[in-house]
């Protein structure tokens, strides 16, 4: 670890060097990696293939065809696995674990950003599982329905996965931030993390106002995902929830990251240790 | 018996201890209540009287909530304490503890899975009982099969996860067989949806399984099966997983090693 602590001109090579470090600290068992990589692709193989069975039973769901509800769920399952190889061990149950043991105390005096160093120390490899079992969903589903993949068309699917994979980090380092204050790890977070990437998994007027405005504008995962697939679809998408509105997904992503970067900040400058 | 029983007690009141816990588990419940149960209103709104494999859409709504009021009891949140124990060690003073070591953690489980079953499975089924037209039992027997039915599917749910937990005697990575072997589990059990959906041979191949003593066998009693079949099978399946358990359990103990001095 002493040439990791050197502050040569590393800058974006520092980091390199400790997902490096990070990665192989975990494959001493590579077998095993493997199998719970396959693992966390296959759990979102099972959940598209329940929605398919479902609304295939029923003929539709709110219009939409069984291919075209899997496209939301591969969608945001992809988005969730980027998210998760990077953010998942700042989940509350793990990340209490650091605070609570004064580890954290020992992340403060590296020379780097806390937040990158626990992001990049700890990337989780198996959740490329979830994100290449996603992707070929993606694939599988469009296909079916029909979405013709012009130039633009994978600029939007592209577009809908960096949104939802950034708006899972995002409550993963609100999650922690969170963790400050209570320092018992909370299962809340979970509603947010998967919670909202289930809510994603159907369209979303089947839901009552209240739901549809927390995961429109509040955690706006509807504009990261459904917005998206409306524009892949070729869909004009339900009153107030317009496909034109893929140009607010971006922007609506940016707002919610900055408010985690806010809390993280305001947390990280109010953490007092746990004593001892 | 007077041992057991003390354990069951103590277990009740150790999960007592939990009360922040309690409430984001009981808003996890709420959360994918209101998720699944907007899904199924939306299915059934093409065609509100008729059933669906069986189902009808009061069918529906009970599964949902029965699932949120069993889930807590049956993927519990302590699900990795006995492999932890084993991969530290800590289990070998179990071993030297008087009495039989797989009795005893299953009387502290029962304490532990009763005290969720009285304060978290009641409330979110209540709650939607309240304000949706599910189709629980009216009556105080059928009320008692759902009770007994899902206390069987708490004691399979115990058999099932000390198999997994068994692998921790063999690998330090228990996790991740488990992880293999989950998404099956939850789709195959009917955790996402209703095992009554799927095509014919996969749905018997689904109810011959132990998973549907453990997941969908409470929900049949509710929503108004004949509970004595029911019952019977998982009871059947209580005993078969017990003894296989147990087999395991005295497998991995004649091959232990105990490290350290």
């Amino acid at each position: 670890m002493a040439e990791l602590a050197r502050p040569t001109g590393g800058g974006l090579a520092v980091y390199g060097r400790l997902v490096s470090a990070g990665v192989r600290g975990r494959v001493y068992r590579p077998g095993w990696l493997l199998v719970r990589t396959i693992g966390s692709g296959l759990i979102i193989l099972a959940d598209g293939f329940a929605v398919a069975l479902v609304v295939d039973r029923f003929g539709t769901l709110a219009g939409w065809s069984a291919p075209e509800v899997v496209l939301l769920v591969a969608l945001s399952a992809a988005g969730q696995g980027l998210g998760l190889l990077l953010g998942d061990r700042l989940e509350p149950t793990y990340f209490s674990e650091l605070v609570r043991r004064g580890t954290f105390d020992q992340v403060l005096v590296r020379p780097t950003s806390p937040l990158a160093w626990l992001i990049a120390t700890q990337v989780e490899a198996r959740y490329v599982g979830r994100l290449l079992a996603g992707v070929g969903m993606v694939a599988w589903a469009a296909d079916r329905s029909g979405v013709v993949w012009s130039g633009g068309h994978l600029l939007v699917a592209l577009l809908a996965l960096v949104c939802c994979a950034t708006l899972v980090l995002s409550i993963c380092v609100l999650g922690a931030a969170l963790t400050f204050a209570t320092v018992e790890g909370s299962e809340v977070v979970n509603i947010f993390i998967y919670g909202g990437v289930t809510l994603t998994g159907y369209p979303v007027q089947i839901y009552g106002s209240v739901l549809r405005f927390l995961f429109v504008w509040v955690v706006p995962f509807a504009l990261a995902v459904y917005v998206p697939a409306l524009v892949l679809l070729g869909r004009t998408g339900p009153p107030g929830l317009p496909a034109a509105l893929i140009w607010v997904s971006p922007v609506a992503t940016a707002g919610f990251t900055g408010l985690a970067a806010l809390g993280w900040r305001h947390g990280l400058r109010h953490y007092v240790g746990t004593g001892s | 018996m007077r041992a057991y029983l003390a354990l069951v007690s103590a277990g009740f009141r150790r999960q007592a201890a939990y009360r922040l816990a309690l409430v984001s588990g009981l808003l996890t419940n709420l959360f994918f209540g209101v998720v699944r149960t907007s899904l199924f209103l939306a299915l059934y709104q093409a065609r509100p009287e008729a059933a669906v494999n069986g189902l009808d859409y009061q069918d529906a709504l009970t599964y949902v909530w029965m699932i949120q009021a069993l889930f807590g009891v049956i993927w519990v949140s302590w699900i990795w304490e006995f492999p932890e124990s084993v991969r530290s060690g800590d289990f070998v003073t179990e071993l030297t503890r008087p009495g039989d070591p797989w009795l005893r953690q299953l009387a502290y489980e029962l304490g532990r899975t009763g005290q969720l079953l009285v304060f978290r499975s009641t409330l979110p089924l209540l709650g939607a009982a309240l304000v949706l037209p599910l189709a629980l039992p009216t009556t105080v027997p059928g009320a008692l099969a759902t009770v007994a039915s899902m206390l069987l599917a708490v004691v399979v749910s115990f058999e099932v996860r000390y198999l997994f937990g068994l692998a921790a005697f063999w690998t330090a990575d228990f996790r991740a067989p488990f992880s293999i072997a989950f998404p099956l589990l939850w789709l195959v059990g009917g955790f996402t949806i209703p095992v009554d959906y799927f095509p014919g041979p996969v749905r018997a191949a689904a109810e011959a399984s132990p998973l549907s003593a453990m997941v969908m066998a409470p929900i049949h009693v509710a929503i108004g099966w004949p509970a004595w079949p029911v019952l019977a099978g998982q009871a059947a399946w209580v005993v078969v997983l017990g003894l296989v358990s147990r087999g395991g359990l005295a497998l991995a103990c004649r091959r232990m090693v105990v490290h350290g001095g």
